[in-house]
């Protein structure tokens, strides 16, 4: 399965194709997004869908980009591009992963996190991509408590992270940062 | 997020009057004239002169109380500034009921009768005012409390403060959910201050007495909601010097 991601204009349109090429309806995408494992696919598509027509390059964390002339791993999402341009973005040739697929196995975890973001204009390569500008985790029952997010800050060190909550369709974004107020003369 | 003075000027007139100095005066003060505060219901009120007036408005220690009177004035302190006075800057003693004078561990024990989380609150209160931060009640915002870099006249608060606990004494029940976590921070947004959590640990050693404060550990966090529509630019920024358009995470 083949996924193009065309921007129209402004607008981000998703046109999935299956094994044969046969376009598939957005009710059948909606469908298989919703039988994912945990049935958590669709939050990961939502935020996904947001922050990618913004512009963002979202990768799935852990997994290496795909190089050329590498042995590309499934599940490898090498999905980038700007949202001023109108070239049809393809997945590598040799990739038949879908947007799907990237989810692939995905579960929502408060503790394994989601995704590498990428700022827009940040020049990204995916040959070097480089420290993510932050890690995301996407939330499902509650807000992380103060050990949770310390033992987050152990893992990544300097690269930030944050959370995101989504319902009803709203994503959104919460940073957690340590701070110490200064001592005031 | 910068501090807003109130005006012109007003952030060398901070500059020139400290906190801690004018804290310090008012301390020497309610020794020297040996104030005694009268504990009433949740607050404590005390009758100072025009002095001691002056200074407690100055460091923003309680409220005045409107009265008749015109050569002394009433003031009423919260829990938390009562104790702080009593306990911390060991310049005022509190008389209860029966007209004796209340130890640190009786003020302590009818003050958590009074507020089941007051060893919490008092925990965080505290330790902003050591660093001479003013607080202040922050209740009309639905936090409890609120952080000035000096007096309100000057400058504007940047904290809007939750007083929360984790370990034996769970009893703060703010932010389990997320329909919170967004309620606060956009009401915080709202009136331009930044959420700070201040999260304390007992380390297991109770509520039992005040002396357990000192084995409590405090940790900070602010929360914050990340706009990806505004925080698009590149963290390096463009070359022309703007701040617009750089990122923080």
């Amino acid at each position: 399965m083949a996924t193009h991601i065309a921007p129209l204009r402004k607008l981000w349109a998703l046109h999935v194709l299956d094994g044969n090429d046969i376009h598939l309806s957005l009710k059948e995408l909606y469908e298989k997004l919703s039988n994912g494992k945990s049935g958590c696919y669709w939050e990961l598509f939502e935020v996904y869908k947001h922050l990618r027509s913004l512009g963002y390059v979202v990768g799935r964390h852990g997994i290496p980009w795909s190089v050329k002339g590498q042995h590309i791993k499934s599940g490898t999402c090498s999905l980038e591009g700007s949202q001023e341009s109108n070239e049809m973005l393809e997945m590598e040739p040799k990739d038949e992963n879908s947007v799907i697929e990237l989810f692939n196995n995905m579960q929502i975890t408060d503790v394994s996190p989601a995704f590498n973001v990428y700022l827009p204009n940040s020049k990204f390569r995916k040959s070097s991509p480089g420290d993510p500008s932050f890690v995301l985790y996407i939330s499902r029952c509650s807000p992380p408590s103060r050990v949770e997010i310390e033992a987050l800050e152990r893992k990544h060190g300097a690269i930030p992270f944050k959370f995101c909550h989504v319902e009803n369709g709203r994503v959104s974004f919460f940073s957690f940062a340590k701070t110490e107020l200064p001592v005031l003369p | 997020m910068m501090p807003r003075w109130k005006g012109k000027g007003l952030q060398a007139k901070a500059n020139a009057d400290p906190m801690s100095k004018i804290v310090s005066q008012l301390q020497s003060s309610l020794i020297q004239f040996e104030t005694r505060g009268l504990l009433s219901s949740c607050s404590v009120l005390v009758e100072v002169d025009a002095e001691l007036a002056d200074l407690l408005n100055r460091s923003c220690f309680g409220r005045p109380r409107i009265t008749a009177q015109e050569d002394k004035q009433w003031f009423q302190l919260d829990m938390e500034e009562a104790f702080y006075l009593c306990f911390s800057l060991k310049c005022l003693k509190v008389i209860g009921e029966d007209g004796s004078i209340k130890s640190n561990e009786e003020l302590w024990d009818y003050f958590k009768s009074k507020k089941l989380v007051f060893p919490v609150s008092y925990k965080v209160y505290s330790h902003l005012r050591h660093k001479n931060w003013v607080v202040r009640s922050g209740l009309q915002y639905g936090v409890d409390f609120v952080a000035y870099r000096h007096h309100p006249a000057l400058v504007h608060s940047e904290y809007a403060v939750l007083a929360l606990s984790e370990g034996d004494n769970d009893l703060n029940g703010r932010l389990r959910v997320w329909s919170d976590v967004h309620c606060t921070v956009r009401l915080c947004g709202s009136v331009a201050k930044t959420l700070l959590t201040v999260i304390v640990n007992s380390n297991n050693q109770g509520a039992n007495s005040p002396s357990c404060l000192e084995h409590y550990t405090v940790e900070q966090r602010t929360i914050t909601r990340w706009n990806p529509e505004r925080s698009r630019e590149d963290q390096t920024g463009p070359k022309n010097g703007t701040k617009k358009g750089v990122t923080r995470f």
